[in-house]
């Protein structure tokens, strides 16, 4: 029973990881909390779900098509919204509060838009993968297997990213110091928007994995949005690591309270304890003072 | 209050008294809706504008004052005017102890454990069957009880009891703004390291500052019951909390008249082009973003630009 409930945990705190991923990357190197993001793993299921049905390819093929899109959507939205507020210096209120009143707008846009487009009934997306495993008396089914290891992936290519390209190590350097960046000629508009279309190829990737382990809904996104906040709180914003320890954190933390205390309150449980953490870590777990 | 303003605000109260009785019942449900949802977007105006924060959370305070005091009315039979204290009290004390744990958090910290604290609230309503009735809700909230002779079971009597809380928060509001401990709270807004170093007591002045625009998120709660006469969990999420943004944001949260200004807008626009509420999500969303691209100063502020180019324009011309 115990192994069981640890084996859920941890592959649903590997899809959440994956929703934080995206999210703490934006924040990490623009200073921006994306409010939208969760309606970007929406748009993110959704198009596969189209691509597959669409071209009648596997889930496999059509993911990757998908989440080239939804990051040329998510670069998009940064020119049109949050770099014009960026580049104002006198505001009536802080900059940094106005670029989450954009993003909680495009919030509401984008999800209307998915119910002009998709419509409001959820729908089933079948990743294709078939059959269980028994590991001792560990039962897990193949496709959760698969998300595991398509997470995995996910990470390793966005550790290869990060630490063995050029770009990748600009990224990091705008996101240690902007001013210094952009002193020795670095265009941070450029890179911003680069780590935004990274931002959607994730939330893509984590947005399609949830629809294929539960439903494809317009409103599917709330729930992943509110996880990744947790889950960066817990793990440090901005901080890569923090979010992949605090995803499975969390979702052995949800599946373990929701299986030995209770399940009804099982959000609260984690949100309690999220609370907890700041007052001890006022900067999460692995998060440094900015 | 200047001449003006003081002539102009009871221009105002005179035009929300006579209203209703021109207009007809239905006119007297929109004018209530609107009054109540200025006070709730005052109450998000204070946060934005005197702690320089976005409070994600506020719609668990007008939440806990809604629910509570609906319950110690249907549960245990208490009075409104006695239940409506308690339950300000309480909104007050859940405010403090929310401040003194969450002001210490700087930027975006702050703005996502009060999102945490608002869905512990939604989730424990929507949990605890045996008091708030779970997901479906409190049904047939009465409206007040009749106070010093006056009554309020009539839409009309309603509507001036909400007017009433919502002058008497403007009224109290611009007089605080001017106070001792308003001006130390705007300098806290500007600076708080600065305010800390000529002895400000940051810390105090900020959950003072939560604690006002929660109470007056409280009032509008207060409201919220009799006037919907149901109350339901589904009512107190993320989206509440940015209704009251958007309403702010579009009227402007520098002046007193933005919020309310932000109310009849939104809920006036949809109803003139009797739009399908279908699309009233993607209008706020839309209008978030092109107000905060646009007009950050909200409608308030383009008017105030206006009557300055005015006056420009006919200095030029003497």
């Amino acid at each position: 029973m115990l192994a069981q409930q640890l084996a859920n945990g941890v592959v649903l705190g590997c899809v959440y990881a994956l929703c934080a991923l995206g999210f703490t990357l934006v924040f990490g190197a623009a200073r921006v909390v994306n409010f939208a993001y969760g309606e970007l793993l929406m748009i993110g299921a959704f198009s596969t779900l189209t691509v597959m049905q669409t071209l009648s390819v596997p889930f496999f093929v059509a993911l990757p098509v998908a989440m080239s899109g939804v990051a040329l959507l998510s670069a998009l939205l940064f020119y049109l919204t949050i770099r014009p507020l960026q580049r104002r210096t006198t505001t009536a209120l802080g900059g940094e509060l106005q670029i989450i009143l954009v993003t909680l707008g495009l919030l509401y846009v984008l999800r209307e838009a998915a119910n002009v487009v998709w419509g409001t009934a959820p729908r089933q997306m079948d990743m294709g993968i078939h059959g269980i495993v028994l590991i001792g008396k560990v039962v897990l089914t193949k496709q959760r297997l698969a998300v595991m290891a398509l997470t995995f992936v996910l990470v390793l290519a966005l550790y290869g990213l990060l630490y063995r390209t050029r770009i990748g190590r600009a990224l990091r350097a705008i996101a240690q110091n902007r001013e210094g960046a952009a002193a020795i000629g670095l265009n941070a508009d450029r890179i911003t928007a680069f780590v935004f279309a990274v931002s959607g190829a994730l939330a893509c990737a984590a947005g399609s994995l949830l629809g294929s382990l539960y439903a494809v809904a317009s409103d599917m996104g709330s729930s992943p949005l509110l996880k990744s906040f947790v889950i960066v709180i817990f793990g440090g914003l901005g901080s890569v690591p923090g979010a992949i320890v605090g995803g499975i954190l969390i979702g052995l933390l949800e599946n373990l309270s929701g299986a030995y205390l209770s399940f009804a309150f099982k959000d609260v449980i984690t949100f309690a304890v999220l609370i907890a953490v700041l007052l001890l870590r006022p900067t999460g777990l692995l998060g440094r003072a900015t | 209050m200047s001449m003006l303003q003081k002539t102009s605000f009871a221009a105002f109260t005179l035009a929300m008294l006579i209203a209703p009785l021109l207009l007809g019942d239905y006119q007297a449900y929109l004018l209530t809706l609107t009054v109540i949802w200025a006070i709730l977007a005052l109450s998000m105006a204070i946060v934005l504008g005197l702690a320089g924060q976005i409070n994600l959370g506020q719609a668990a305070f007008v939440a806990i004052a809604a629910y509570t005091s609906s319950v110690l009315r249907l549960r245990y039979g208490l009075d409104f005017w006695l239940a409506a204290p308690i339950a300000l009290v309480a909104v007050i004390v859940v405010a403090a102890l929310m401040g003194l744990v969450t002001l210490r958090l700087r930027g975006p910290f702050f703005i996502l454990v009060m999102l945490a604290f608002a869905e512990i609230v939604r989730l424990l309503i929507a949990n605890w069957q045996d008091v708030t009735n779970g997901p479906l809700g409190l049904r047939d909230i009465a409206p007040p009880e009749p106070l010093f002779g006056l009554h309020f079971e009539t839409k009309i009597g309603f509507y001036y009891l909400s007017l009433a809380v919502l002058l008497i928060c403007m009224l109290g509001l611009s007089r605080f703004v001017r106070s001792k401990v308003g001006r130390l709270l705007v300098a806290v807004r500007e600076d708080d390291v600065l305010a800390e170093f000529v002895g400000i007591p940051v810390m105090r002045n900020k959950v003072l500052g939560l604690c006002i625009g929660a109470s007056v998120a409280g009032l509008g709660g207060l409201l919220l019951g009799p006037f919907l006469t149901i109350l339901a969990p589904s009512q107190f999420t993320l989206f509440a909390s940015v209704d009251m943004i958007v309403m702010a944001v579009v009227g402007g949260v520098a002046t007193l008249a933005g919020p309310l200004l932000g109310a009849a807008f939104l809920v006036y626009v949809p109803e003139l082009l009797s739009f399908s509420s279908e699309y009233r999500p993607a209008m706020m969303g839309g209008l978030l973003i092109l107000m905060t691209l646009f007009a950050p100063q909200g409608l308030s502020g383009l008017a105030i630009n206006l009557r300055a180019a005015l006056t420009r324009r006919d200095r030029h011309g003497d």
